[in-house]
């Protein structure tokens, strides 16, 4: 039965999903202080990134310590190797929250084109749901669930073209272009969290399958 | 007579004021090995075999509701160490121990020790199964019959075998000869013997070399759910076996002298992960990674 590499193996499951639960909050916080432009807020946003950071090295040292001590194979070592990455992916994540927060913090005191705003709540919203559906699609081992990131990423890089183009058209005033400057990099930070999350159903589709490709690719786009 | 047979002949006196109720109401240990009871304190103990110093020189503590695992390559001494915990060594013409080993704060080899009682409360499991030619029964209810345990004997001797993973498999031919037992399964009806006499801690000496990859697995699973009651010490040639099942470990290597003889060292004892991630000596590098031994 190897009871201790089982407790481990589901131990560090666990912990992965903590820690994506942990990065939901982030998220959520890095928008609503943004949205708000509410300095405090972003703070919390950015020293809650501690909390994460701790999840990741646990997941770290765990991963080290039961390679060298269990030996596992075959699927118990895809799936190893796939918290490794995805434990990279969710603390990515939680970077580009900070990025953000931080952000914010430097323009909290310019009044905010709303439908840049409104741009900023649907890419949000999206990188939440490809978030939650990354981390299930890896929980329950779907590859259906996971393929279906690829549609959820082209919405959210959809939204980040949009708020581009809302950017070019907000005229020549000078804090106002400063402003959309920093704007564009809060967009491509949650267009990336997006990426993120789909390579994470590249990991579930490689766990279930003992093949990894990648679902997309820049020189071979998906037909 | 056997050497088990001999430690459950002769009545028993207690070493020190412990008892066994006494250990069994303390806490559990949690956390880290560093915050545990030690159970046992080794203090530069040197093992000879007429006067031949066969292992040199060890201090170590060991810890309570901890796996603990003696690694290292032939003739490093591990069996020979493993044998002072329950004065197995005293069993061979010649052999010396110098040096100190407290259990549970008492001298284990002061003037008043019985190695009888010791032997009862520090249980031993060997390399080949070595039921008696009895019934599965008999064979667990023997220990608590010769030390006069005999009431709810059934009740005893079947929390035994639970404990050891067996009962499923026996429940309906404990009358059966122990002999008729798999490997596997006469090595798991070893250590319910050992079990049912209560001890508080095993020793096991390489309990898994002679069984097959699966009856090795349940004696490792065995190990890790034994180690909530039981303190547990194991020798083993099995590297991996040790970075699975252990705690703690300690690698022991051996000392060539200019005339060629040989003495067992012990080189580092740390928590299992830090010995298979980041050993600090490069002897237990080159063992671990196969470079050595």
């Amino acid at each position: 039965m190897r009871l201790v590499l089982q407790e481990e193996l589901d131990t560090l499951q666990a912990t992965l999903h903590e820690e994506g639960e942990l990065v939901l909050r982030a998220l959520r916080g890095a928008i609503n202080a943004l949205e708000q432009r509410d300095p405090e807020l972003a703070d919390e946003v950015i020293a809650f990134d501690d909390e994460v950071d701790r999840q990741y090295l646990a997941i770290q040292a765990g991963v080290e310590s039961l390679l060298a001590r269990q030996t596992p194979v075959a699927a118990d070592l895809r799936l190893v190797l796939a918290l490794l990455h995805n434990n990279l992916h969710l603390e990515r994540m939680a970077d580009y929250c900070v990025t953000i927060a931080k952000l914010t913090k430097l323009v909290y005191d310019v009044s905010p084109d709303p439908r840049l705003m409104a741009g900023f709540e649907e890419m949000g919203s999206r990188a939440e749901e490809m978030i939650r559906v990354s981390l299930d699609s890896f929980a329950d081992r779907d590859v259906a669930v996971a393929t279906s990131l690829v549609d959820l990423d082209e919405l959210i890089d959809r939204a980040n073209r949009r708020i581009v183009q809302h950017v070019l058209a907000l005229g020549s005033n000078l804090a106002l272009r400063e402003w959309g400057l920093r704007m564009i990099i809060v967009s491509r930070c949650l267009e990336r969290i997006g990426d993120h999350a789909v390579d994470i159903g590249e990991q579930t589709a490689y766990l279930v399958t003992g093949e990894f490709r990648e679902f997309t690719d820049a020189s071979h786009r998906a037909s | 007579m056997t050497e088990i047979e001999t430690r459950l002949e002769a009545p028993s006196v207690k070493i020190g004021d412990v008892s066994l109720e006494h250990v069994a109401e303390r806490p559990r240990p949690s956390g880290s090995p560093e915050l545990r009871e030690p159970i046992f304190q080794v203090r530069d103990v040197t093992v000879s075999y007429s006067g031949n110093p066969a292992l040199s020189d060890v201090s170590l503590d060991i810890y309570r509701n901890c796996v603990t695992a003696f690694i290292g390559p032939s003739g490093c001494g591990k069996s020979t160490f493993i044998r002072c915990f329950n004065h197995m060594n005293a069993l061979i013409p010649g052999a010396t121990i110098d040096g100190t080993i407290m259990y549970h704060d008492q001298d284990l080899y002061g003037p008043e020790v019985d190695a009888v009682e010791v032997r009862k409360r520090i249980g031993m499991v060997f390399q080949k199964p070595n039921p008696f030619p009895k019934t599965i029964y008999d064979n667990i209810a023997f220990g608590p019959r010769v030390l006069g345990l005999n009431d709810n004997l059934s009740e005893r001797v079947e929390r035994a075998l639970q404990q050891a993973a067996l009962w499923d498999e026996v429940k309906d031919r404990l009358k059966a000869s122990a002999l008729s037992l798999s490997g596997g399964q006469q090595q798991r009806l070893c250590i319910a013997r050992c079990l049912a006499v209560e001890p508080d801690v095993i020793l096991m000496d390489e309990p898994a070399s002679a069984l097959d990859p699966i009856a090795t697995t349940r004696i490792e699973d065995l190990m890790h759910e034994l180690k909530q009651e039981y303190t547990i010490v194991v020798v083993t040639h099995n590297m991996q076996q040790a970075a699975r099942v252990a705690d703690m470990t300690a690698f022991f290597s051996v000392n060539q002298g200019a005339e060629g003889q040989r003495t067992g060292i012990l080189v580092e004892y740390d928590a299992t992960q830090k010995i298979f991630t980041q050993p600090a000596d490069k002897r237990t590098e080159d063992y671990v990674t196969g470079r050595f031994g």
